[in-house]
């Protein structure tokens, strides 16, 4: 099973936390504080750590990452922060965070992020191609086919379905999507992910299949083979 | 004014600092003028004593008291004195002057004093002993001397009183006229501080540094009048957009609570309940955004971005959504980049919240322009539309947190946009207009040269 440590000092936050993390079907263990998530980090045993940004005391979200990744510790991490200021999300992603999200979070929002996360460590890093049923693409001459037909995407359509299949059988939020193949970082609110996705749509699925890609209502997106 | 204020006032102060100051230098330079003087006169009278001597000693005891008694015919009076002496101190010829008490030095001038009808005189002189025994004495009044020393030091001392009392008078006007400059500062100030947010400080236009200061001070003012009107107005405007969700909120959840539906119903019920709490926060969230962008604690984080690349992002990013609505989304422009200092994601965020706007304001058919300029007036992007345009009376409000023109109140939107991307475009230094486009609207975001 696997397992979460969310390192917390807002008890109320924590108990959401852990339970939105637990509905998803992760065990989840809590530490209140930086040093007793220190130590629990420490001893292993996570795959990974949702931690807050501002803690109390002398060890911060920020000082205990630090720490963790000199000893060594490479386990995944998620900041959590009530700071939005985009040098606040530099600095945590340069201590060693591997994702950062804003309070208040979302849950359909934590749990695809800590998806993706853990999806990134067990993914192989050398792949040359991808493949989702009969859906393939690859990595090298950027050339996509659906059942062995050529598909003519756009740059952008690209990567949104590359990023896509990296994460099938995932749900993948907007805002992951817009961070992630957009490469820019504010709460975007308009529809246009989803006028992206629907031309996505129109390219991949031949007339009359059901889509490939599913929209989760009041979530985003999953990418699944075709049924 | 009270007068018993006037030492404290720094201009007083300053005006009696430079007074003392001068008066010091004053004082210093007559004392060196003085003693200068002094010794001028004193090394000419001692040259001419010596010189004499040094003439009087060519002739013999006899020739010289002939001289001297042609001379005492001649010049009788007793400003320069010749006179010999005999051992006794009794005149033997030359001038009628009295011997001096006595002789420090011979054949070195010295100073002494003789009575001269009944009147204390000074002198100086030079003794030499002849081989008589006699004593020949050459002296000089220093009467000249004591009385060119009386007008200067009278000169010194006229000359300090009207110092003195012209630098007094001096900084009593320049104090004055600061307590009084102060108390028509300190009263606009304490009327401004009992509320009356419109007042002003005084200023007397001659662009000094009081008003220079003043203005600054005034600007502040106006900067302050404006928020607090600002924060008045989003809090109008909050507690009227959130009335609305929140009683459809309440309401929803009430008829439920009554109702007492089936297990489906609340279960809609709640779905409901939650898109409406999810607005709220919405509100809420772009609310916190703008104050934070306003802030400018961002600033900290900013680097060198290409404007140009971030513009064609955001177009591409739009794209399929005007596409959607058939309209025609085109962007032009010469420059390849525009580098400038900032924040990527904010500028994006700000060209998108511009495109997001003519798209939805603009009817089926039309077309959104997007143009990157450099110019001697400045360089950045404008967004033009022919859409229904924003009537010039509303152009000021709609920069407004939550201000919606009438027309647009049928379109979804929080009212927020525009106020977000004034907030951003200030947070860049760069200006953002709104004008006619004849018809439609074009929204300009420039940052001036050097600005």
């Amino acid at each position: 099973m696997t397992r979460m440590l969310v390192v917390e000092d807002d008890t109320i936050t924590a108990q959401e936390l852990r339970a939105a993390l637990e509905d998803h079907g992760f065990e989840v263990d809590h530490a209140q504080d930086g040093k007793a998530g220190l130590l629990k980090a420490a001893a292993g045993g996570y795959d990974a750590i949702i931690l807050d940004r501002m803690l109390p005391g002398e060890l911060d979200g920020l000082g205990v990452l630090s720490t963790l990744r000199a000893v060594g510790v490479e386990v995944p991490v998620l900041i959590v922060s009530a700071l939005s200021a985009v040098d606040e999300r530099v600095r945590g992603l340069k201590a060693g965070g591997d994702d950062y999200l804003v309070k208040p979070v979302e849950f359909v929002e934590l749990t695809a992020r800590v998806e993706a996360l853990l999806r990134r460590r067990t993914a192989p890093t050398r792949v040359s191609r991808l493949q989702v049923g009969d859906l393939e693409l690859d990595l090298i001459t950027h050339r996509v086919t659906r059942a062995g037909r050529a598909l003519d995407l756009l740059p952008r359509e690209y990567e949104l379905l590359e990023y896509l299949m990296r994460q099938a059988g995932q749900v993948v939020t907007r805002t992951m999507l817009f961070e992630q193949v957009w490469k820019y970082h504010y709460p975007e609110s308009s529809n246009v992910i989803d006028v992206h996705i629907s031309k996505l749509r129109r390219k991949i699925d031949p007339e009359g299949a059901s889509p490939m890609i599913q929209t989760i209502r009041g979530a985003g997106y999953i990418l699944n083979a075709a049924s | 004014m009270r007068l018993r204020e006037l030492p404290r006032t720094t201009s007083f102060r300053l005006a009696l600092f430079f007074l003392l100051l001068f008066g010091g230098a004053s004082v210093t330079l007559f004392g060196v003028l003085y003693v200068q003087m002094q010794g001028f006169l004193v090394a000419r009278t001692d040259e001419w004593l010596l010189r004499e001597r040094v003439d009087l000693s060519r002739f013999s005891p006899e020739e010289l008291r002939t001289r001297l008694q042609a001379r005492a015919l001649v010049d009788p009076s007793l400003e320069r004195a010749m006179a010999i002496f005999d051992p006794a101190g009794r005149r033997l010829d030359g001038t009628a002057l009295p011997a001096p008490a006595t002789i420090p030095a011979w054949d070195t001038p010295f100073d002494f004093a003789v009575a001269l009808n009944g009147k204390r005189e000074q002198y100086r002189g030079i003794a030499r002993r002849l081989e008589t025994g006699d004593t020949l004495l050459i002296a000089q009044g220093l009467h000249e001397t004591d009385e060119f020393n009386e007008a200067l030091v009278r000169a010194m001392l006229i000359g300090g009183i009207l110092t003195v009392v012209l630098g007094l008078g001096g900084a009593v006007f320049v104090g004055v006229g600061a307590v009084r400059r102060l108390d028509a500062v300190t009263l606009a100030i304490r009327k401004i501080v009992a509320g009356d947010l419109s007042n002003r400080l005084p200023t007397r236009g001659t662009s000094d540094d009081v008003d220079r200061l003043v203005h600054v001070v005034n600007g502040m003012l106006e900067e302050i009048d404006r928020l607090m009107r600002e924060v008045k107005g989003v809090c109008d405007n909050i507690a009227h957009d959130l009335r609305t969700p929140l009683t459809r909120l309440l309401g929803g959840l009430e008829r439920v609570r009554r109702h007492d539906p089936p297990k489906e119903a609340y279960g809609l019920a709640v779905d409901d309940a939650i898109t409406e709490t999810k607005g709220i926060l919405k509100t809420f969230a772009a609310l916190l955004r703008i104050s934070e962008v306003e802030d400018g604690a961002r600033r900290s984080g900013f680097v060198s971005v290409d404007l140009a690349a971030i513009v064609q992002d955001a177009v591409d990013f739009y794209e399929p959504l005007a596409d959607e609505k058939q309209l025609a989304l085109s962007l032009s422009g010469q420059p390849v980049s525009l580098p400038l200092m900032g924040d990527a994601s904010l500028l994006f965020e700000a060209v998108g919240n511009l495109l997001d706007n003519a798209i939805k304001f603009t009817p089926p058919g039309g077309h959104v322009r997007v143009e990157l300029f450099v110019s001697a007036a400045g360089r950045g992007v404008s967004v033009a539309d022919d859409g229904p345009g924003i009537p010039p009376a509303e152009r000021e409000a709609v920069l407004r947190r939550f201000y919606r023109t009438e027309k647009s109140r049928s379109t979804p939107g929080s009212g927020l946009g525009l106020s977000l991307v004034a907030g951003i475009a200030g947070l860049h230094g760069m200006a953002l207009t709104l004008a006619d486009n004849d018809p439609g609207c074009r929204i300009t975001l420039a940052k001036m040269p050097d600005a």
